[in-house]
């Protein structure tokens, strides 16, 4: 397996049954590069966001993968932490996988009200839900599933 | 019905467990008969997680046998024994087993689950190990997940093969030689989707090679999956002999039988309780060559050190162990 360097399409430029090491990088600030992967083949994957077709491309790629294959992840919290959950659902064992946390970057918080997902800074412990304008509260309980913060209503325990 | 298989009391470990009436005895391979118990009063039994294992009363003894079923709301029980020749009793005592006769079981217990999140489960036994892992087939037949099957086994001494290939069809890769079987496990260990996890029985050796091979490919611990047999169930072994340095006495140890039972054989009293190499009883020193450890007592790097040894179950990787005895 050589190496590739350049972005790539779903799948393309991987060999059916890849077994190496696929690093996929995620915003300006995920690098995967000085990721040392030995002497073991590296398949390099380059993505603006986790968007739909991002998380699509990373699946396509999980999905002709075999058993022994080996993924890190480096970008923001929110982009790698959807790639770790759709690499989840996709078989992969969390001990497979290598987070490269941007902890600056952008989180994702989960709304229970309306069950929305908004995307926040990294700073701050509230938020305002994209769905419902809800103002959360977001919680340290983190959801590996969903790659999100739990919110909550903020301030509706206090005394009016 | 003989009194092996009534006995006037449970043991300890079968306590709380079931009474149940042997409705058929079939004889698998020369070796090995499949015993079927239900419940005298009809009705279905508890139900287990594949990969369960009953405990089964034999006169005073216990001995752990492996259930065939997929487990799911059962209205048998469905064990397969392998006769050792040489053995505590236990599989003995389950061959003189005859329609109508008595058992004292405990409920089932599980120890070899299979991973409700895996989307394929890749099954790997040898010989009578196949009996746990004909359960994890059948179960994930039930449930619409899919398995495949390594099978060896001698030819001819084969338990449960017309299941097997009934139930898998072409996932089923039968294998007779060492050769066949290294090139059919290093294809499929390195074939398999991500959401396969690996389940294996077999004698020790025999798992340890599966398992090791399978690291070597990248594995991680948590998709593998391995079931002892036990001490009741391992494999024969090479003879060896043993150089009693205090006493002055060289003893043969014959394939087939312990160390321990040699020395009591000979006149020496060696205190021993499990005699499966669980408790740690046994333990003898050991001043020069390299013992096969089999117990599931001593750690990794105490069984690294070669100066310890559990004499029920290991036995040696030299020709000759010298013990401080």
């Amino acid at each position: 397996m050589r190496s590739v360097s350049m972005p790539s399409a779903a799948g393309s430029g991987l060999e059916p049954g890849f077994r190496g090491v696929i690093c996929a990088s995620f915003g300006v600030t995920g690098d995967t590069a000085g990721h040392d992967t030995g002497d073991r083949p590296r398949h390099d994957l380059r993505f603006v966001s986790a968007n739909p077709e991002a998380l699509a491309d990373l699946r396509s790629v999980l999905g002709c993968s075999h058993v022994g294959v080996r993924l890190v992840l480096a970008g923001p919290p929110a982009d790698i932490r959807a790639a770790a959950a759709a690499a989840a659902e996709c078989g992969l064992l969390e001990e497979e996988m290598t987070l490269l946390c941007d902890e600056a970057g952008p989180r994702v918080v989960y709304c229970p009200h309306c069950r929305a997902r908004t995307t926040v800074g990294a700073a701050g412990t509230e938020a305002e839900c994209s769905g419902c304008a809800t103002t959360l509260f977001i919680a340290d309980h983190f959801s590996r599933r969903m790659g999100a913060y739990l919110g909550y209503s903020a301030h509706v325990e206090e005394a009016s | 019905m003989t009194t092996t298989a009534l006995p006037i009391s449970a043991h300890p470990a079968v306590e709380g467990g079931l009474q149940l009436e042997v409705t058929s005895v079939s004889v698998q391979t020369e070796s090995i008969v499949s015993i079927i118990l239900a419940n005298p009063s009809g009705g279905t039994l508890p139900s287990y997680v594949p990969g369960s294992h009953l405990v089964v009363q034999y006169g005073d003894g216990v001995n752990a046998y492996s259930l065939t079923g997929s487990g799911n709301a059962p209205s048998e029980y469905a064990i397969s024994v392998l006769r050792v020749e040489d053995g505590a009793g236990g599989s003995m005592a389950m061959h003189q087993l005859a329609v109508g006769d008595r058992v004292y079981v405990s409920r089932p217990r599980s120890a070899f689950a299979p991973v409700s999140t895996a989307t394929h489960h890749l099954l790997v036994a040898a010989g009578i190990g196949i009996t746990p892992v004909l359960s994890h087939a059948r179960a994930a037949a039930d449930r619409g997940t899919t398995s495949s099957l390594i099978y060896v086994y001698r030819p001819g001494a084969g338990a449960h093969v017309d299941e097997a290939r009934e139930l898998l069809g072409p996932a089923l890769t039968e294998c007779s030689n060492r050769t066949g079987f290294q090139e059919v496990l290093t294809e499929q260990l390195a074939s398999q989707n991500l959401g396969t996890h690996l389940y294996v029985c077999g004698p020790g050796a025999f798992m340890d090679g599966v398992l090791g091979q399978a690291r070597e490919l990248g594995w991680p611990e948590a998709r593998l999956h391995s079931e002892a047999f036990g001490a009741a169930e391992l494999d024969e072994g090479e003879p060896f002999s043993v150089n009693l340095v205090r006493s002055g006495i060289k003893l043969e140890v014959p394939a087939g039988v312990s160390l321990l039972e040699t020395l009591e054989n000979a006149g020496k009293t060696i205190p021993n309780m499990c005699r499966k190499g669980i408790c740690g009883e046994c333990s003898l020193s050991v001043l020069r060559g390299a013992p096969q450890h089999r117990d599931l007592y001593l750690t990794d790097e105490e069984k690294a050190e070669n100066t310890t040894m559990m004499c029920c179950v290991s036995r040696s990787e030299d020709p000759e162990l010298e013990l401080d005895l």
